[in-house]
């Protein structure tokens, strides 16, 4: 097989992603028919993504054949899809309703262990290797690394400002997941033995090993080395462009504090 | 419109326990500013030594085939001055600055913790003279400032030289990380009412940033350092390749820390140049924000970009690719930056003062050893060029050309506020020029010296074409540069004697340290001060004069206790992350731990440590709600649980001794009693805190609901019981799983 080949013909939705995205689109569209702006394009950029980390080559070969594919797909999926819809979501200035719940320090550790949990628990070579080789198990991991994807990312990009995490305390819940990201990046690119054994003898059934091994010469070791660095370099370049953004955002908000020549408030 | 420039003519009074206490009264200082002044007359005196050290150096190489020096003497110069220089001279030097003006710019009576801070500042000669002790003990450390190992490891360097190197770093790493955490509770809890984080001057911020990475990096070499102690004095194989080690990984982590410490190096002169060009451009500065946020990508970045100084290493073609592109991308904040300065002096009114000067040159030579830098980060021009002279350009353009330069335009801008009077201008400009001409002479040619191919921290070099003529031009640079310094102190001695009077603000400044008198009164501050914008001095006064101090209601500000303790976990933790790394490294296999470690029984002291976090919680709890024996109970119960845990883990080291289980025994042996042994240590501590607290308790203290000592020992607390779960769960819980 080619690459040609193999980017035509490794599509499989499967029925269950095609209409949850079909689902979330039309509930978009009508959750917010009228006053559509053009952050919709977030929403809609996310929901390709979603598409494309499932059902593109990107989803054929996690499933058992490579484990940079996978490792592009995870991060696909935690990183890229559900910042993007939840930008996508218009913003709530947050006037009318309850007034902003106040967590503590405490309160955001739930979510910063879900984000980067996700990503430690997935690699522990026993689910690793169950989530390549089982459909059930790969259906779990992509079920949970959404759902922990949006818990992790919700305090940063809910949609009502007013609930949003305080821009310094985002920072050093940002840098966080990006050095506990970094330290995982660091021991799979590094670590000699076999993070996921089950990539480095693939069940072949679609015939696209030789073009991997000798076309691409990904060898087993390459595989997981690129998986690694994409899960350090990258993954980090993500939590630093929202920690870029974050501090763009804070220098841009009007200066609310009460002024010196106002007297008492 | 008139202009806040406060009139107030104080002259600076000490109190009464300073005249009893005469010249003592320095020693004994609290005083952020007296503390700033010793750190930057420390770190002169090391300048001279580490000055005089490069220019053995250079005499030794100013001629083919010399034998001034012998080769050891050579190997003991460079590395002293390198140590000398960046731990002795660049960090106190900048800590200085940042110690006498933070406070002062953020309008501020003092640092957070005074007394803490004077005992950053006393580590600091305390573990210089360690490191030149070294030399009446049998020699100085001769293996490079960042002693590879196995080079380093007692069979290469059997002197003690590496160890007084290793305790002396340790002492200064300590040292710094206090001051660190020092200066981020002072920014964050104690800045003047109406300072936000958005109006922060930028040496302000840029000095914070880096108290954030000194309490990330500096721990990791900390924790590094103790590992190569324990390889050389109690026989361990940490990176001793021969003993199953790994050399590599000394690299690793002291890249680790080395890289963030370029940066931590290279920020608050950042700082100093974006305070310096502004002021003397008569300009606010060019993308205040884009300044600011930038210095943050910077800091992010630093911590990914390491292993660039390990291209020739052989980390594989896919890792070199990643950093080649991290480093490369670290250059973007950095280069913006140099377009905002010089933005912020297009169209401005500029005043070539000695300070300015230093500030445009800053803006030249960094350039210079900013595109060098981006061609290191190509790995294969890095594997031509790596340890040959084109490297020692490299960094020297970096760290003289730029963050020497900007300290010394620091100084010119600073020191009539810090003595009352200006630096003579005439000698000042000598002092430019000599430096500037003795730099370039000195390190330019050694660009071409390095492409030759004549190799670093070797002590002499064969007669080939070329190659003495250019070693001559730069030991010729090297003096010049030698005479420019001590042209900068006789300047310094005589203006401090009959300068011209400076005024309060002489440069018509608009940050608020050129609100007060110069020198500063001691408690800086004559009037409350209230800042409106980024140049407060350019505020106009509100009409009817100066508003009192609770015009302005500050935002909720968090406790300094609590930051404090805050920054003291992270960089807790920093140092726990490199141990347990290590001992993931060296244990992929958990057989060795099987046949040594009893796990039911150090789960049930497990149990007891975490019981003792519960206990002392409910302590908290009880003294909100004011159950002064349910507080005590539940102190004491902490204690005494802390105290089992403490004792279990002694009677598992005993009973490991008996049967012959040593620090040198194996790897596994070595990464255990180095890991849970700094985490028994760190419970040690964690007790003596609790001791205090449970022995003020009894003698009825603690009369408020709340208290911060408890809320500050409660968490350290908390953490230690939590780097416990996580070590107990990856030596202990391995095995069972």
């Amino acid at each position: 097989m080619t690459t040609r080949a193999l980017l035509l013909s490794a599509w499989d939705p499967g029925t269950v992603v095609p209409v949850a995205c079909i689902l979330a689109l039309g509930a978009y569209g009508f959750c917010y028919r009228g006053r559509l702006e053009s952050r919709a394009a977030f929403f809609g950029l996310g929901v390709a993504i979603f598409f494309a980390a499932l059902a593109s080559p990107i989803g054929v070969l996690a499933r058992g054949y490579s484990f940079s594919a996978h490792m592009l797909q995870h991060l696909l999926l935690m990183l890229a899809v559900p910042p993007l819809t939840l930008l996508g979501l218009p913003r709530e200035r947050g006037a009318r309703a309850s007034p902003p719940r106040d967590r503590g320090a405490f309160g955001y550790l739930g979510p910063w262990a879900a984000g980067v949990g996700a990503m430690w628990l997935w690699h522990a070579p026993l689910l690793c290797n169950a989530a390549a080789t089982s459909p059930t198990v790969q259906a779990l991991q992509t079920a949970s690394l959404l759902v922990m994807g949006y818990a992790f990312w919700r305090p940063i990009l809910v949609p009502r400002v007013v609930d949003r995490l305080p821009a310094f305390a985002a920072i050093l819940y940002l840098f966080a997941a990006c050095v506990a990201c970094t330290i995982l990046g660091i021991v799979v690119t590094f670590s000699p033995v076999e993070v996921c054994s089950a990539y480095v003898h693939p069940v072949d059934s679609l015939g696209v090993l030789a073009l991997l091994r000798d076309g691409w010469g990904l060898s087993c070791r390459a595989d997981q080395e690129i998986g690694g660095l994409m899960m350090w370099v990258p993954a980090c370049l993500v939590y630093g462009a929202a920690i870029l953004a974050t501090i763009g955002r804070y220098y841009g908000e009007e200066e609310t504090l009460p002024h010196a020549a106002g007297g008492a408030p | 419109m008139t202009v806040a420039n406060p009139e107030v003519a104080v002259v600076p009074e000490r109190g009464a326990r300073d005249d009893e206490l005469g010249a003592f009264a320095w020693v004994a200082t609290v005083d952020h500013k007296r503390i700033g002044i010793l750190y930057l007359l420390t770190s002169l005196v090391f300048f001279g030594i580490g000055g005089a050290e490069a220019l053995l150096i250079r005499l030794q190489l100013a001629r083919p085939n010399a034998h001034f020096l012998s080769p050891e003497t050579y190997n003991e110069m460079f590395t002293m001055h390198g140590t000398t220089m960046i731990f002795l001279v660049v960090m106190p030097a900048l800590v200085g600055l940042g110690n006498y003006f933070v406070p002062l710019m953020i309008g501020a009576r003092d640092m957070a913790f005074p007394r803490l801070n004077a005992l950053s500042y006393w580590l600091f000669p305390f573990g210089g003279l360690l490191l030149h002790f070294s030399l009446l003990a049998g020699g100085a450390p001769s293996a490079g400032w960042f002693s590879y190992a196995p080079l380093s490891e007692t069979p290469y360097s059997s002197t003690a030289g590496t160890d007084y190197w290793i305790l002396a770093l340790l002492v200064l790493g300590i040292g710094s990380v206090s001051g660190a955490i020092n200066l981020i509770a002072t920014v964050i809890t104690l800045r003047a009412p109406g300072l936000t984080i958005r109006r922060l001057p930028l040496f302000v911020w840029m000095t914070f940033v880096t108290a954030v990475l000194i309490v990330l990096a500096l721990p990791v070499l900390n924790a590094s350092l103790a590992m190569l102690l324990v390889d050389r004095r109690l026989d361990a194989h940490f990176f001793q390749p021969n003993g199953g080690g790994s050399a590599i990984l000394w690299q690793h982590f002291f890249w680790t820390f080395g890289h963030p410490e370029v940066y931590i190096m290279a920020l608050p002169a950042f700082g100093i140049i974006s305070e310096v060009i502004p002021v003397f451009s008569r300009k606010p500065i060019f993308g205040y924000e884009f300044v600011a946020a930038s210095t943050v990508a910077i800091a992010i970045l630093s911590f990914g970009v390491w292993a660039h100084h390990m291209f020739a290493v052989g980390l594989g073609h896919r890792a070199d690719l990643a950093f080649a592109m991290g480093s490369m991308a670290i250059a973007v904040p950095t280069g913006v930056k140099i377009f905002n300065w010089i933005a912020t002096m297009w169209g401005g009114a500029i005043r070539f003062t000695t300070a300015m000067m230093f500030a445009v040159a800053f803006l030249l030579e960094f350039v210079i050893g900013g595109l060098s830098g981006i061609t290191f980060a190509a790995a294969p021009i890095d594997w031509q060029v790596t340890d040959t002279y084109y490297l020692v350009a490299h960094f020297h353009y970096v760290l003289f050309g730029g963050t020497a330069f900007a300290i010394f335009a620091g100084i010119y801008y600073w020191f009539p506020k810090m003595t009352g009077r200006l630096l003579d201008e005439r000698w000042g400009k000598v002092h430019f020029w000599l430096t500037v001409v003795g730099f370039n002479l000195t390190f330019f040619v050694q660009h071409f010296l390095g492409i030759l191919g004549m190799p670093r921290r070797v002590y002499t070099y064969p007669d080939l074409p070329g190659w003495g003529a250019l070693n001559m031009v730069s030991t010729v640079g090297a003096f010049v540069m030698g005479v420019s310094v001590v042209v900068f102190a006789i300047n310094m001695a005589a203006s401090l004697r009959r300068g011209r009077v400076a005024g309060d603000n002489p440069w018509n400044g608009w940050t608020l340290e050129w609100a007060t008198t110069s020198p500063p009164h001691p408690h800086n501050f004559e009037r409350a001060l209230i800042v409106r914008s980024r140049r407060p001095l350019r505020d106009p006064l509100p009409a009817g004069g100066a508003p009192a101090r609770t015009a302005a209601p500050e935002s909720h500000v968090p406790d300094k206790a609590v930051v404090a303790v805050w920054a003291f976990i992270v960089s807790e933790a920093a140092f726990f992350v490199v141990l347990i790394l290590s001992y993931v490294f060296f244990n992929r296999s958990t057989k060795a731990a099987a046949a040594a470690l009893d796990v039911s029984k150090t789960g049930a002291f497990t149990v007891c440590l975490l019981a003792s976090s519960l206990t002392l919680y409910i302590a908290e709890r009880s003294l909100e709600r004011g159950k002064t024996r349910v507080f005590r109970a539940c102190l004491t119960a902490t204690l005494v649980l802390g105290l089992v845990f403490l004792g279990g883990q002694a009677g598992e080291y005993l009973k490991l001794f008996e049967r012959g289980f040593a620090v040198d025994t194996s790897l596994f042996t070595s990464t255990f009693f180095t890991l849970t042994g700094f985490h028994g240590f760190h419970v040690l501590l964690g007790l003596i805190a609790l001791g205090f607290l449970a022995r003020l308790a009894f003698a009825g203290d603690f009369q408020d609901k709340s208290s911060r000592a408890l809320r500050a020992v409660g968490l350290y607390w908390h953490f230690v019981d939590a780097v416990w779960v996580v070590v107990f769960t990856l030596v202990y819980g391995r095995i069972v799983l």
